[in-house]
Order: structure tokens, then C-alpha cells, then sequence
């Protein structure tokens, strides 16, 4: 465990390698990046099998290795370092493979493309990040990591530099999770303030003890959960993620699904026992990711493009986190996370197949793909199935342990019972892209015509994350979990240290009923948008003032680009003026042009005429006189 | 104990330099550039051994020399007025941001055709000054450095550097440079009074700065004299309301002298307030420094909220400039070791950071003649260098991780958040603003389809390459290993009378 640090420190060497040399590499040096990652993921391994060890043998509370960074002794010491416990593990694991299986991906996605070498450095250097901030020990390395993560992100999304879309979305993108971000700094700032460190063990253990002031400890808590939110995503700063797809597929499967968008999913697990402590923190965390859940799955009913439905999607999981968090069920985020990993990634590549096939990406356009595409096809109805919820699919497993979880909780059934109301409608709208993509007539004969499967390392990744959806939730059984070295299972092993043994349980009740609804969404999926007819049109004349509500993103980023235009930029503007017209030419010009009027009017006695100063000087001798002779008496 | 005669040179030099552009014929424009070169890579390399060799735990004054000029004579007396050189941990870093903008000022302007000699005595006549002022250990000639960094700048601006006309309003370089010169002469008066002040008060008939130093003023008299410190260095730092000579004449100046001004001279000011104010008076610096604090997170604010509304990359980055330096004295307004190491600090990384940025500028400006950012659009596709670049002193600015901003703000915010929480959340808050300016200015410009117009733009010159390559290697270097520089500002911050 010792050596986890290598796990960044690999791909930023690549990064630097592709940086200086990717130009004079054969294949842009592509490879380099995908043998680091290889190496990256290898390494994982032996860091599990210590940590199960240390768990067999006892107690354990994570590892933790540190070097001093900087100091100003007495008043702040800054460590970096690294802190590996089974939260780590998991995220360490789902990073590696999914960005390995993205780089091979993407040698058949991206090929050809001008900007191969710099792909696969941003790449490199977002995994590097991402594993920074998952292994980070203090929060100020987290910081780091996290601002680099979404530097990368924001580089990868703008990186068609063509498209004014593109650069547009990676503006917004980094823009509106930098607001999240300010909250966390200054969340960040404030506990070191109050703790003098910034490690988060021990700040976990003050805020636990009661060592820290209550307000702040108020403060530093939404602060540092505005700066997840923004992360991940959530309402209401959920607005970048779906634009976010403008960058190329793979980086929407590695970024905004599998990993960075779950890094907020991550810190709010790693921070739970300060939100614990903090009166309504719970609820506030439960209340923002049920928002999120529902509304990104009555937009998701609405949207046209299939990278764009599957990004909703993505915020539906990631409400669905958020729920669990807020109900203390770590395990089951963790759980959902884990699986989602696997699902969305397919999904998203699923998508970039289908793109990559037939260069259309309207689900308006498709249909009619599933003979057409025999390898992404399956691959993408397992991946949408998964998301579903469908039994024994991974996502049914992990959601079912998020309700179950929600249940035990202390919070209202009203919260239940919302997140089993969602249900339907992410089955709802998850078949509603499948119909019109892969079955149904083709929409647009040319395009059909032209679709061919794609190249082999394209598909064998897509096979792969499907085995990994369907199988990966069966971690949650003891003999599997004990079968893969875990032991007392999956539950048990992210459980050790927390809450003692948690075993997986099914409640009867709310699995059928789950079941039930995800196979009557399905079923009604398949019934309105299986036809002949022109679906999108029949949807939206069902209800055409809630079908333009979730067309547009229930109105979100209308309000938001007026309040920057109309409040922001204005602002500037006013201050831009005042500073010219007031400040320059009132303060700077004004006492210029006060001297040249004094001059102005000292200057006329200047007359240069000798009998102006002869009589100038007479007054003076008489005036002089007078007072002295005056003031003599 | 290393010899002050490293220091007696890095005055010297310029100077020197500067005598010896005068005796090169004027049609030799390919020896003054040579000369300058050789000097600037002189005095970088000075300027690094200096940095380097300043011993972590030793002397509070290192590199200490001192040349009697004037003593015991009329009113002064031991003494009174010598050539005092020496460095503590602040200035340390000073001298070396300033053989790092030099040097590169030096290379950018290898393209001025138009009487380049005469720049170049002007110039180095002024990086003269700039070493005389962060080295000076004597206050007479702490003023006389400082005056002589200042003034060359009125020809520097007026002859070499450039008008703008916008459809609302227009600058004349001419009006720019006056703005410039009267303003900080009018400030330096004000530190001219208060010197006196000073010497008077101490009747020890001595410009000394560590004999006053160990001098303990009444606190009536340092609450009264504080003022004209903070404000007449405070001009030069760009204390708002006082900061509005700044954009204009970084604006007007041609591209060696806004990055040497921006980047170094403005640091004077801040330098000043730490030198004369906190040093001198740190009672008179403890009663006013909330006043202090309440104009800089005006300075911090008003800066980035003028920023977004700029059309010209010079004047964004001037008013990114003003918000920068709010930081600075920001820093300096918490009094806490934290928040003035950060402010030292963020002096530094503002120092080569904004130096880029003005290269940066100065390499597209060349060229296209203009500086109107709505003019441009996908510059990526022409010039990636000059956008990687930019990009990466843009993200230095906003505060990324990893470059050297980010540090300093952290201090900054840090120590702020000691004492003054509302202007530690306030800051923060202005540098998201800068993420809002710099990201739109790259999305309007760098990005998007690629404007034909000026297909005939070529990618930056080598020696452009070389100085955005050493500045970035800086920003870097603090980014990532901030111990070397943090080890000696925090020795010299402890030791700052009534900062805790």
C-alpha cells in the first residue's frame, strides 16, 4: 500500500512524455499512455490484496503514508500524501479499468484525428489527477487534484477547437463547477482555520469530537458540499453535464460518467462523519439528489440526441448516489458506483459506436440498427437494461440496495417513495432510446444504409463493460464477495471499519415492487415508441407544454445565461464605465483640468504691458504703507 | 556570509549597461540587442545565485555591504547617508523575479527597430532602480532608487509605446505616460514627507533602516505618518481607488516595459509598504491595516468585475493586474505570518505571471497591429504555441493548482480568513470572477472557426518561445515546490514586528 503514489505518478509521466515527444512517436505515442494505464491498473491489484490482508488481520483504519510539502513552523505544515482505505480501493479500481478499456477504446475512435497525441496527454494527465484525488490524504492535495481534474475535463470537452459549441460548453463547464469550487476552497480554508491541519483524518476526528465551532463547522460543511455538488453534477449546478457532451465519446464515458462526475459521489462518502454531525446536512444531501433524480429523468424523456439521453441518465445515477449518501448507506453508494461505472462506460461507448458507424447522433435519425450493429447493439441494450434497473442485471442489484438503504434511513417515506416513482420513467426512458435507435423502421434510409459494424477494438471493450454489467452486482452475495478475496463480501469489506458487518438483505417488498415497475416501464416503452409512427412527434403532442418543458431543460440554462449576462457581464460593465468616466476623468482629469483653470486665471495678470505691472506695483507701495503705517498706529 | 558586492553588481550592471547603449552608434542595432541580451543573462544568472545562496536560518541581512557617502557632517551623523545594501527573505525572491522579467524583457525587445539604443539606456536604467529599491538598506537611497525605477517609464511609454482608440473613448500614449508619472510622483511625495518624518522623529541623524528600525516610535506619531507610506507606496502597488494609472499605462507601454512594470515595479510599491510601513511603524500598520484591508478587497472585486467588461487583451489584463495586487495587499492587511507570506508570495507568481501575459500579448500585437479581442477568433489553429502559452499564464491567473497563483491565493485567503473571513470569502469569490474573463477572452478569441483575415499571423519567434519557456518554467517551480521560496519568506515574515 505503500507504493500507491506510483498509481498518479505513472500517468503523469506519460503526460509528460506525450507532451514533449507524442509528435515525433510512432502512432502519436498513443501507446505509451495505454502501457502506463496497464501498469496503473496492475498495480491496483497488489494495493486490494494488501488491504484485504490488513482487514483479515484486524483492525483497520487505512493506510496513510506523507511528506512534508511545506512548512511555516508553528503556523502551518502542508503534507502530501497518500491514504488508501476500501472506498479508495474501489475507486482506484473502476478508474484504471475504465479509463484502459476508454484509451483502447479510442484507438479506434479517435484515429486519425489531428489531435491524437494531445488526446491521449489529457487523457493521461486527467487519469493522473483523478487517482490524486482519490488517494489524497488532506484536503489541500485533494484541492490540487480536483481543480486539475476538471482543467482536463474542461480541455476534453472543448477539444473539437473547431466548434464554438465545443469551446462554449468547456467554458460553461468549468465556469459553473468552479463556482462549486469556490464554495469548497473556502470550506477548505475554513476548516483548517479551525483545526490547523488538513488532513482529513484528523479533521474527521475534530468535527466528530466537537472541536470545532459549530457555525463554522456549519459553513465549512455546505461549503465543501457545494463543491461536490458542483462536481457532480447535481441540482442546481447540474447544467454542465449534458453539454459536456460535445467532446469526443470516450471522454464522455471516462469523465462525465465513469469517474470525475462521481469524484463529488466520492468526497461527500470520504467527508460523510462531518456532514453526520452538521443538523440537516443529511436531508440537504438527500433533498438535492432526489431534485436531481427526477428532474433528469423526465428530461431525459424528451431529448433527441442518444449521448444526450444517456448523460441524463448520468445525472439520474448520481442523484441516486446522493440519496444514498444522505441516507448514510455508503456501502450502497459505493455499490451503485462501482456498477455504474461499468454500465454507463458501455453505454456511452455503446453510443460512440453507433455514432462512430453512422455519424449521426439524433435519435430522430436512427432506428432499425440492431441487424446492422451486431456487437454494439446487444452491448448497448445490456448497458440501458443495467441503468433500467432490470433483474439480475448489475444496476438492479446496486439499486435495490440504495432503496433499501433510504428505507432503514431516518429520513421521510415521502423520500422513498419518490426515488421508487423514478423508476419507471428511467426504465421509461431508457427503452425510448433503444426503440428508436436499434428497432423500429429507419428513419433516415442513407443513413441506415451506410452503418457498418466498427473495428474490433472498438467492440472488444464494449463486450467486456457488458460482461462487467451484467456480473459486476453480483459482488454483493458473501460467496462472491469471499470468492474475489473480500472478506465477509462486498458490503462487509467497505463496512469493516464504520458500522460494523452489513450484509446484503433483500426486502421482499420493495424488490418486487421495483421489478414490477422497471418491466412496466420497459413494456411501455416498447409498446409507444416500438411502432411505425413518428414517435418523437406522438410524445410530444401527448403534452406539448411538459414535452417543451423537458425539451429545454425545464428553462435552467435560459435563467442562468441571463443572470450572467444580465447581472455578471453587466456588473463589469458598470464598474468598466464608473472606473473611466468617474474615477479617470472625475479623479484624474478633473484636478488636471482645475490647475489649468487656477493657470488660467493666474495667468491674465501676466499681461507683459509695462504700465499694468508699473501700476501693479504702486498699488503694492501704498497698500504695504497703509498697513504698516496702520498697524504702527 | 556571501559578499554584498553580488548585490553592489546587480545595480551596477544596468546601470553600467546603460551608460554604455549611449556610446554604441546608432546604426548598430544588432550590438545593442547582443548587449542587452548578454546583460539580461547576466543578471538572471546573478540574480539566481543570489536567490539560492541566501543561507535559510542565517543573518536577518545577508549579502550585507555598506558604502559611507555622507556622514557626520551638518545634521547627520554616524552614519547618515550610506550605500547600504542587504536582503532578508522578502527581498530575496524579489531580486530573483526581477532577473527573471528582465532577462525576458530583454529578449522581447530584440524586434524594437525604432532607436533601440536609447530604449535600452532607458531600460536598464530603470531595472537599475528596481535592484537599487528591493536592495537598498538606507532609506535616502531606498526613495532615490525608487524615484529612478520610476521616471524613465514617462519615455519609455511616450516614444515606444502605442495609443488605442475604442469606438467610446481613446488613450494617446502621451496622456498615458503623463497619467502614469504624475500620479506616482505626486504619491512619492507623500513618501518623501513621511521619510522625513521619520528621520526627524528618530533625531539620530541617520538614514539607517536597521538603526530606525530598532528605533520605537510613539504611537501617535506612527498612526499619523503610516498613512503617507501605505498610500504613497500604495500607488504604485494599484491601491484602488488610486490604481488608475495602471491599466492605461500598462495598456499604452510597448511589451518589455508593461511586463517589466506590471510584473516588477508594481511590486515596488507593495515592497515599500512592507519596507517603510510594517517595518518602521508597525503600530501606526496594526491601527490602519483594517482600512487597509477594506480598499484592497475593493481593489480585488473591482478588478475582475472591470476585467469582464474589456475589449482589448491589455486592458483585461491590467484590471486582472489591479485584482492581483488587491491580493498582495490583501496579504499584507491581515498582519499574520500566513497572510503576508502569501502576499510575498503572490508578488512573485503575479510577477512572471503577468510578464507572460504580456509577452503573450505583445507576439500577437506585432503582427495584427491590434489588440481588439473580438477581432480575433480560433487563433488555436494559427498559432497553438502562443495559445498553450497564454492558456497556461490565464490558469496561473485563474488560480489553478499545480501553477504558481494558486499558492500565493491560498496564502492569501488563508491568513484572510484569520481575521477577516468576509474579505477572505469576498476574494475567493473575485478569483472565480477571473475563470469568467480569461475563459471568455479564450473562447472569443483562441477558439471557435478560424478568421481568415489573419491567415498571414505566424507563430511565436524563438526568443519569444525561450521567455514564455522560462517564465512558465517559474510558475511551475512555485507551483509545484514552494519550500524553497516559503522557507525564506516565512524567516524574514516572523521577524516583521507586529505581524503574528
Amino acid at each position: 500500500m505503500d507504493d500507491a503514489w506510483l498509481l498518479p505518478a505513472i500517468p503523469v509521466a506519460a503526460f509528460v512524455i506525450l507532451l514533449l515527444t507524442s509528435q515525433y512517436l510512432p502512432r502519436r505515442g498513443d501507446w505509451v499512455a495505454i502501457i502506463g494505464m496497464a501498469a496503473a491498473f496492475a498495480i491496483v491489484f497488489p494495493i486490494g490484496k494488501d488491504v484485504a490482508d490488513a482487514i483479515g488481520a484486524g483492525e483497520f483504519h487505512g493506510s496513510a503514508r506523507s511528506w512534508q510539502w511545506l512548512e511555516i513552523p508553528g503556523y502551518i505544515e502542508i503534507r502530501m500524501g497518500t491514504f488508501v482505505d476500501q472506498i479508495t480501493l474501489v475507486m482506484l479500481f473502476c478508474v484504471t479499468l475504465v479509463a484502459l478499456l476508454v484509451m483502447i477504446y479510442s484507438t479506434g475512435y479517435m484515429h486519425g484525428d489531428r489531435r491524437y497525441g494531445w488526446f491521449y496527454a489529457v487523457i493521461s494527465l486527467f487519469v493522473a489527477s483523478m487517482l490524486g484525488l482519490v488517494l489524497a490524504d488532506n484536503l489541500l492535495l485533494l484541492y490540487f487534484s480536483w481543480e486539475l481534474v476538471g482543467l482536463c475535463s474542461m480541455l476534453l470537452i472543448g477539444y473539437y477547437n473547431d466548434r464554438q459549441s465545443a469551446a462554449e460548453a468547456a467554458k460553461k463547464a468549468f465556469v459553473t463547477t468552479r463556482i462549486g469550487d469556490v464554495g469548497l476552497l473556502i470550506g477548505i480554508i475554513i476548516l483548517f482555520t479551525q483545526t490547523g491541519t488538513f488532513n482529513i483524518g484528523e479533521i474527521l476526528h475534530a468535527a466528530e469530537a466537537g472541536d470545532i465551532q459549530r457555525e463554522w463547522l456549519t459553513a465549512a460543511a455546505v461549503c465543501v458540499l457545494a463543491g461536490a455538488v458542483g462536481k457532480s453534477a447535481q441540482f442546481p449546478l447540474h447544467v454542465w453535464l449534458p453539454d459536456a457532451m460535445e467532446g469526443p465519446t470516450p471522454v464522455s464515458a471516462l469523465i462525465h460518467a465513469a469517474t470525475m462526475v462521481v469524484a463529488g459521489v466520492y468526497l461527500v462518502a470520504r467527508m460523510l462523519p462531518l456532514f453526520e454531525v452538521v443538523r440537516g446536512m443529511p436531508e440537504l444531501i438527500t433533498a438535492l439528489g432526489l431534485t436531481t433524480t427526477m428532474l433528469a429523468a423526465f428530461m431525459g424523456l424528451a431529448q433527441r440526441d442518444i449521448k444526450r439521453v444517456v448523460a441524463y441518465s448520468t445525472l439520474n445515477s448520481l442523484g441516486l448516489m446522493f440519496v444514498a449518501l444522505g441516507s448514510g448507506a455508503v456501502g450502497a453508494a459505493m455499490l451503485y458506483l462501482f456498477a455504474h461505472a461499468f454500465f454507463k462506460a458501455l453505454l456511452f461507448l455503446a453510443s460512440g459506436s453507433v455514432i462512430h458507424a453512422t455519424e449521426e447522433q439524433e435519435v430522430d435519425k436512427l432506428g432499425g440498427l440492431w441487424g446492422k450493429l451486431p456487437l454494439t447493439a446487444p452491448a448497448f441494450v445490456i448497458g440501458a437494461l443495467a441503468m433500467a434497473g432490470l433483474v439480475p442485471l448489475s444496476g438492479f442489484w446496486a439499486k435495490d440496495e440504495i432503496l433499501v438503504g433510504v428505507d432503514h434511513g431516518h429520513l421521510t417515506p415521502i423520500v422513498l417513495w419518490t426515488l421508487i416513482v423514478s423508476l419507471p420513467i428511467t426504465a421509461l426512458y431508457m427503452t425510448r432510446v433503444v426503440m428508436l435507435t436499434f428497432f423500429g423502421e429507419p428513419k433516415d434510409h442513407h443513413v441506415h444504409e451506410h452503418a457498418h459494424e466498427s473495428a474490433p477494438v472498438m467492440t472488444m471493450p464494449l463486450l467486456l463493460l457488458a460482461v462487467l454489467a451484467v456480473v459486476s452486482g453480483f459482488v454483493v452475495f458473501e460467496g462472491v464477495g469471499e470468492a474475489l478475496g473480500f472478506h465477509s463480501g462486498w458490503l462487509g469489506f467497505i463496512f469493516n471499519e464504520a458500522e460494523g458487518p452489513h450484509h446484503f438483505e433483500v426486502q421482499w417488498g420493495l424488490t418486487i415492487l421495483s421489478v414490477v415497475l422497471v418491466v412496466a416501464g420497459i413494456v411501455g416503452g416498447v409498446w409507444f415508441w416500438g411502432g411505425r409512427a413518428e414517435p418523437a412527434r406522438r410524445a410530444g403532442a401527448f403534452s406539448p407544454f411538459f414535452y417543451r418543458m423537458f425539451l429545454n431543460r425545464f428553462y435552467f440554462d435560459e435563467v442562468y445565461q441571463f443572470a450572467i449576462d444580465k447581472v455578471v457581464l453587466a456588473a463589469g460593465r458598470v464598474v468598466a464605465v464608473f472606473d473611466r468616466v468617474v474615477v479617470n476623468d472625475t479623479g484624474v482629469n478633473g484636478p488636471g483640468e482645475a490647475t489649468d483653470f487656477a493657470a488660467s486665471l493666474g495667468k491674465r495678470q501676466q499681461t507683459g504691458l509695462l504700465p499694468n505691472y508699473a501700476l501693479a506695483i504702486v498699488v503694492g507701495i501704498v497698500v504695504i504703507a497703509a498697513v504698516a503705517f496702520g498697524y504702527r498706529g | 556570509m556571501e559578499s554584498g558586492y553580488w548585490l553592489i553588481a546587480t545595480v551596477a550592471i544596468p546601470l553600467i549597461a546603460g551608460g554604455v547603449m549611449v556610446l554604441i552608434p546608432d546604426e548598430r542595432k544588432d550590438v545593442v540587442r547582443w548587449v542587452s541580451a548578454a546583460v539580461g543573462a547576466v543578471l538572471f544568472a546573478i540574480s539566481t545565485y543570489v536567490f539560492f545562496m541566501y543561507e535559510v536560518g542565517g543573518d536577518q541581512y545577508q549579502f550585507f555591504i555598506r558604502w559611507a557617502w555622507l556622514e557626520d557632517v551638518g545634521f547627520l551623523g554616524e552614519n547618515g547617508i550610506s550605500l547600504a545594501f542587504g536582503i532578508d527573505g522578502i527581498a530575496a525572491p524579489m531580486v530573483l523575479l526581477t532577473g527573471v522579467v528582465a532577462f525576458g524583457g530583454a529578449l522581447i525587445s530584440w524586434k524594437i527597430e525604432h532607436h533601440n539604443k536609447d530604449f535600452f539606456a532607458l531600460f536598464w536604467v530603470l531595472v537599475s532602480g528596481v535592484y537599487g529599491t528591493f536592495t537598498a538598506l538606507d532609506l535616502f537611497f531606498f526613495f532615490f532608487w525608487y524615484e529612478v525605477a520610476v521616471l524613465p517609464m514617462y519615455l519609455l511609454i511616450a516614444v515606444w509605446g502605442s495609443s488605442s482608440v475604442f469606438p467610446t473613448f481613446a488613450r494617446t500614449k502621451e496622456y498615458s505616460a503623463m497619467k502614469l508619472t504624475i500620479m506616482l510622483v505626486s504619491a512619492s511625495i507623500l513618501i518623501f514627507i513621511g521619510i522625513f518624518a521619520v528621520f526627524h522623529e528618530a533625531g539620530a541623524g541617520t538614514f539607517d533602516l536597521q538603526t530606525l528600525y530598532a528605533y520605537q516610535f510613539d504611537p501617535r506619531f506612527q498612526k499619523i505618518v503610516f498613512p503617507l507610506f501605505v498610500i504613497g507606496c500604495g500607488v504604485l502597488a494599484g491601491l484602488w481607488p488610486f490604481h488608475t494609472w495602471s491599466p492605461d499605462g500598462h495598456v499604452s507601454a510597448p511589451t518589455a516595459v508593461s511586463m517589466l512594470h506590471a510584473g516588477v515595479l508594481m511590486k515596488l510599491g507593495a515592497f515599500g509598504i512592507i519596507r517603510l510601513g510594517i517595518q518602521l511603524l508597525p503600530e501606526g500598520a496594526t491601527f490602519w491595516m483594517p482600512g487597509l484591508m477594506i480598499l484592497a478587497t475593493a481593489n480585488v472585486v473591482y478588478g475582475a468585475f472591470a476585467a469582464t467588461a474589456q475589449r482589448d487583451f491589455k486592458y483585461m489584463i491590467g484590471y486582472s493586474s489591479v485584482s492581483h495586487m488587491g491580493l498582495v495587499l490583501m496579504g499584507l492587511a491581515t498582519m499574520n505570518v500566513i497572510g503576508v507570506n502569501g502576499a510575498v508570495l503572490q508578488m512573485f507568481s503575479h510577477g512572471v505571471m503577468t510578464a507572460m501575459f504580456f509577452a503573450m500579448v505583445g507576439s500577437v500585437y506585432d503582427q495584427a497591429h491590434t489588440r481588439d479581442m473580438t477581432l480575433f477568433s480560433g487563433l488555436v489553429h494559427r498559432m497553438p504555441l502562443f495559445v498553450f502559452f497564454f492558456g497556461i499564464a490565464g490558469l496561473a491567473s485563474l488560480g489553478l493548482p499545480g501553477l504558481s497563483g494558486f499558492i500565493a491565493e491560498f496564502h492569501v485567503f488563508g491568513g484572510a480568513f484569520r481575521t477577516y473571513p468576509w474579505a477572505g470569502a469576498l476574494g475567493i469569490f473575485a478569483a472565480a470572477m477571473t475563470a469568467v474573463y480569461i475563459l471568455r477572452m479564450m473562447s472569443m478569441s483562441f477558439f471557435g472557426q478560424f478568421n481568415e483575415q489573419w491567415s498571414g499571423l505566424q507563430e511565436m519567434t524563438l526568443l519569444e518561445r525561450g521567455t514564455a519557456a522560462l517564465l512558465l518554467g517559474f510558475m511551475l517551480f512555485m507551483g509545484l515546490w514552494p519550500a524553497p521560496f516559503i522557507d525564506r519568506i516565512q524567516e524574514s515574515v516572523r521577524n516583521l514586528p507586529g505581524v503574528s
